[in-house]
């Protein structure tokens, strides 16, 4: 059996002195999926994706991405995984083409291919022109492209995208879906979590849906959606059941 | 060992340390050049030698010591508290570096602001004729002892520091009064016996002793303890940084 991407297990993450995040879920990506992850604000996603890339510490339960565990083979497991976060986590000071060199450096590339792949990502997000301007001075789409090139310097097998469209107009955001069906085409496995409904019915295979802090739905796009007219519909219908039991 | 990863770290804090150079190299130097001016220079004609030694050639290696402390201490506080609030320190908390060399790409730039810094001070000295150099293997060796603990600190309060206040209080309230009450502009014989204990008990007495004997081949403090102390401070503050690291206080949510 394929080793799954990426495999969480009875993940569990309380914040000191707040509620539990995530309460006992548990997940399986194979390898090459384009996976959805949707819940509401405050459910849980980027609390998870915080424990998959080691910006959060992990309360109780395991992650592992190839087959490696995030904890006790951190350095192996970060050089698996590519991480598009909500937030800008930038030096705003640096240039486009010194963010995307520093990463690549961080991973060990040395300068001739370090040149090659950072040369290679502003080709392919189209930020040529803007090689050698401060992060702080890109509009809001631009500042997207460049966490999805920084994301991916090093080739990760796992990228994780957390709201990878916020902000950014309709043009940009097809560019973008284009970038991440042709990255997905290419064999790599991804993660989105987005409120852009229509952006996950179009580019997942496979959603989960997490709502205070559980998984209260998950499966292939046409079971996920059985019996709904569109995805957002799935999405309420579930959101709210849960709202009333609770 | 991730070498091409702890050079990036380093190669990009210094690269940062470049942007401000002004703030960075030149405050000191300029601070540096008032104190030797003021204190040594002009002031210094109207006071005795001590121990038969110029009193701008006391003072110098107080105010090498202080300004190589400061820079050391600066750097990789602002690294650190800085990258925590902008959260660009993710970039390194989610890249295939361990704790140590972590910690080390930060201490290491440290160093390179702080010799840059010394070697700045240095000129201004000689330019006065403050500069004397009686153990050069042993003033290296104090110079980067002091700069590693320092850039240390630095991480510490990088790290607890929750505001711009905070980040200075350490600085304004401990790291200079007790530099300057480390006998930096003066000899501890001429201290009264109450002040003479209590400079004693301060740690960076020693650290300027040190480096006065490595300068001037002149000592006030046992140099033993002095060397127990610079050891203790590197081995302690260090493992405890990296300890730190290890379990994201104050890094990983």
């Amino acid at each position: 059996m394929d080793t799954p991407s990426l495999e969480i297990k009875n993940l569990t993450k309380k914040y000191e002195n707040g509620p539990i995040a995530v309460d006992n879920i548990s997940l399986s990506l194979k390898s090459g999926e384009f996976f959805g992850f949707l819940g509401p604000n405050g459910a849980g996603k980027t609390s998870t994706i915080k424990c998959i890339t080691g910006v959060a510490r992990i309360t109780s339960g395991t992650i592992k991405v190839s087959g490696i565990d995030v904890v006790e083979d951190y350095r192996q497991a970060r050089r698996r995984v590519g991480i598009a976060p909500q937030e800008f986590n930038v030096d705003i000071f640096s240039t486009v083409a010194e963010i995307l060199d520093y990463v690549a450096g961080y991973y060990g590339f040395f300068k001739k291919t370090r040149i090659k792949r950072v040369d290679e990502l502003l080709a392919q997000f189209d930020l040529e022109q803007y090689r050698d301007t401060q992060f702080q001075h890109l509009s809001g789409g631009f500042k997207r492209r460049v966490m999805l090139a920084r994301a991916l310097v090093h080739d990760p097998d796992l990228l994780i995208l957390d709201e990878p469209t916020a902000g950014v107009d309709v043009e940009l955001r097809h560019d973008l879906w284009r970038y991440l069906k042709n990255l997905n085409a290419e064999g790599k496995t991804i993660l989105l979590t987005s409120h852009y409904l229509e952006e996950v019915e179009r580019l997942c295979s496979r959603i989960a849906l997490i709502h205070k802090a559980k998984i209260v739905a998950e499966g292939s796009k046409k079971e996920f959606m059985k019996g709904s007219r569109s995805l957002e519909e799935r999405y309420l219908e579930i959101t709210r059941e849960g709202n009333k039991e609770s | 060992m991730n070498y091409v990863g702890l050079y990036t770290l380093i190669r990009r804090e210094i690269a940062r340390m470049f942007r401000i150079t002004v703030q960075t190299v030149g405050a000191p130097l300029i601070s540096a050049f008032l104190f030797i001016f003021i204190f040594g220079f002009i002031l210094g004609k109207k006071i005795d030698s001590i121990a038969g030694i110029p009193y701008i050639e006391f003072v110098f290696p107080g105010i090498l010591t202080m300004n190589v402390l400061t820079s050391a201490f600066q750097h990789t506080s602002s690294a650190v508290y800085f990258g925590r609030w902008v959260h660009s320190i993710e970039e390194v908390l989610v890249a295939p570096f361990s704790y140590f060399e972590m910690v080390a790409g930060y201490v290491i730039s440290s160093l390179v602001r702080a010799m840059i810094v010394g070697l700045g001070v240095i000129f201004i000295g000689l330019a006065f004729g403050a500069v004397a150099l009686t153990h050069p293997l042993l003033f290296l060796l104090y110079l980067v002892g002091v700069a590693v603990i320092f850039a240390l600190v630095g991480i510490l309060v990088g790290l607890w520091a929750q505001g711009f206040e905070q980040l200075n209080i350490l600085n304004t309230f401990i790291i200079m009064p007790l530099s300057f009450l480390g006998g930096m502009f003066y000899s501890v014989e001429l201290l009264p016996d109450l002040m003479k204990t209590i400079t004693f008990a301060n740690p960076f007495f020693y650290l300027i002793d040190a480096m006065r004997y490595a300068t001037l081949g002149f000592h006030e403090s046992n140099l033993g303890i002095g060397a127990l102390i610079f050891a203790g401070l590197i081995i302690g503050l260090g493992a405890l940084v990296i300890h730190l690291f290890r379990i994201g206080w104050r890094l990983r949510e």
